[in-house]
């Protein structure tokens, strides 16, 4: 277990750098989603369940399905266009 | 323990939250800003669970383990688990809010975006005359 | 401010709360060694006081319920301002069409997906409702099974199409499950008061350790937050959805629901 939890939090930082650098908004969906997928494992070393399940359904379906469809929204209608 | 995994999880929270401010700052899309905005989440969470974890110690859930078994600090979890999905409704609010921009003022690009006047009048030569007209269809 | 200027203001006060940083890293407690003595005494008392296993949502709906009662409006408030600015501007109707970029494919739905989300879809809300129902007992509670529910029915989408989710889920309900959960919260903290008690004092007997009727009171706060949480999520995501709609009428046949 001391082995695992440390290479969990470098994972974790990594992911985290790789959500910011990733700059194409959607390429970064999928960081995120990973990032989350990671932050899930993390949370269940820390002997924290309640908040992994949290962070499953929120972090790795939830948030990226709604930056999804942000981005649909965006590149399907053209930019002023009111209703 | 090594001494530097004593220190660790704190180290790795502040590298989240400063990698998280960097993207913040240099994000050409507002998309891209909500999301380094996650990982600035992600590092509160990571801080208080490492502030939370003992070794050696189980889950706060006294279901198989009889009670008074060590167990790790309940209070950091319950925190992160009420801000972990209260932070994804935030999340929403802010796409909603960067769907918004991007209609009124047809960018996505946080340099590009002009205040919003009444009647449309926001200096934006290519969008002025649409959104002025959809403003005064808007009830 | 340019870029340029933002990025050396942001690197400059980098370099001022690096050593700040440093010093309150090397102030805390090593990692892993000790606990705060709050989470040490709630552990060793509240499965005597409260009978319940799970320490998280004895906190979260017991100990510091009224946090929690906080938390809720902060979800309410949040969902409320993302729906008022989503049909604000389009109405509450729906639209049957979907937007499509132009030279894009459609590709029609495979059986294997649709039979995969008629046989995932309930097993996902059976399992979300195991995971509400069963907070004081196992790791889960209203936050967690509430998401899971509200993904579930994102199931039906994936399966059936957008007209078919939107047949299955109405806005209205949706709101009301939203609304509902919270005052349903916020009765459970009014009404002990009315028999005399103090604000969210957990009067209902406590049931018995391990079993799925212990906690008391929490069990009812806990599904006034699996219906809150259940009902905003799902009308986030149909907001959403709508979003991606067209709002004019269809001028060309041939739209199958992407």
């Amino acid at each position: 277990m001391s082995v695992i939890l440390p290479l969990l939090f470098l994972f974790t930082a990594l992911s985290g750098t790789a959500v910011v650098l990733v700059r194409d908004p959607t390429r970064q969906v999928f960081a995120i989603a990973i990032n989350g997928l990671v932050l899930t494992i993390l949370f269940d070393a820390l002997q924290a369940p309640d908040v992994a399940l949290s962070e499953l359904a929120v972090g790795s379906a939830a948030v990226p399905l709604l930056f999804l469809v942000a981005l649909m929204a965006v590149r399907t209608q053209a930019p002023g266009e009111d209703s | 323990m090594s001494a530097v995994t004593s220190v660790l999880p704190y180290a790795v929270a502040a590298w989240l939250f400063g990698v998280g401010l960097y993207g913040i700052a240099t994000s050409r899309n507002f998309i891209h800003l909500v999301g380094c905005l996650g990982v600035c989440q992600a590092a509160t969470y990571v801080l208080l669970l490492g502030l939370g974890y003992r070794w050696g110690s189980i889950a706060p859930i006294f279901y198989d383990h009889p009670p008074g078994t060590p167990a790790v600090d309940p209070v950091m979890q319950a925190l992160v688990l009420t801000d972990i999905v209260v932070g994804a409704t935030l999340t929403a609010l802010l796409l909603v809010l960067t769907v918004q921009a991007y209609k009124r003022g047809g960018s996505l690009d946080p340099e590009k975006l002009r205040p919003m006047r009444a009647g449309g009048k926001s200096g934006r030569d290519q969008g002025s005359s649409r959104v002025s007209e959809g403003g005064q269809q808007a009830p | 401010m340019s870029p340029r200027i933002r990025i050396a203001l942001l690197a400059l006060s980098g370099l001022i709360l690096l050593p700040c940083a440093a010093s309150v890293i090397a102030g805390l407690p090593a990692f892993g060694a000790t606990i705060a003595q709050y989470g040490e005494r709630i552990n060793a008392i509240t499965p005597e006081a409260r009978h319940v296993a799970n320490m998280v949502s004895a906190i979260n709906f017991d100990l510091r319920g009224l946090d929690t009662l906080g938390e809720e409006f902060m979800l309410l408030a949040a969902i409320t301002g993302t729906v008022v600015l989503l049909r604000g501007r389009r109405g509450e109707g729906n639209t049957e069409r979907a937007m499509r970029r132009p030279g894009r494919a459609v590709i029609p739905r495979s059986e294997a997906t649709v039979l995969a989300c008629r046989i995932a879809g309930p097993l996902t809300c059976l399992f979300g409702l195991y995971v509400v129902l069963h907070a004081t007992v196992t790791p889960g509670g209203g936050f967690q099974g509430g998401v899971i529910l509200a993904s579930g029915t994102l199931l039906i989408y994936l399966g059936e199409g957008y007209s078919g989710w939107r047949d299955a889920i109405h806005s209205h309900w949706l709101d009301a499950l939203e609304g509902g959960g919270a005052l349903l919260f916020a009765l459970c903290g009014l009404a002990p008061m009315l028999v005399g008690a103090a604000f969210m004092q957990n009067i209902l007997p406590l049931g018995t350790f391990r079993d799925l009727f212990s906690g008391g009171l929490m069990l009812v706060e806990n599904v006034g937050v699996a219906l809150a949480v259940t009902g905003g999520f799902t009308q986030l995501f149909l907001e959403f959805m709508e979003e991606t709609r067209e709002a004019e009428e269809p001028d060309e046949p041939g739209e199958e629901s992407a």
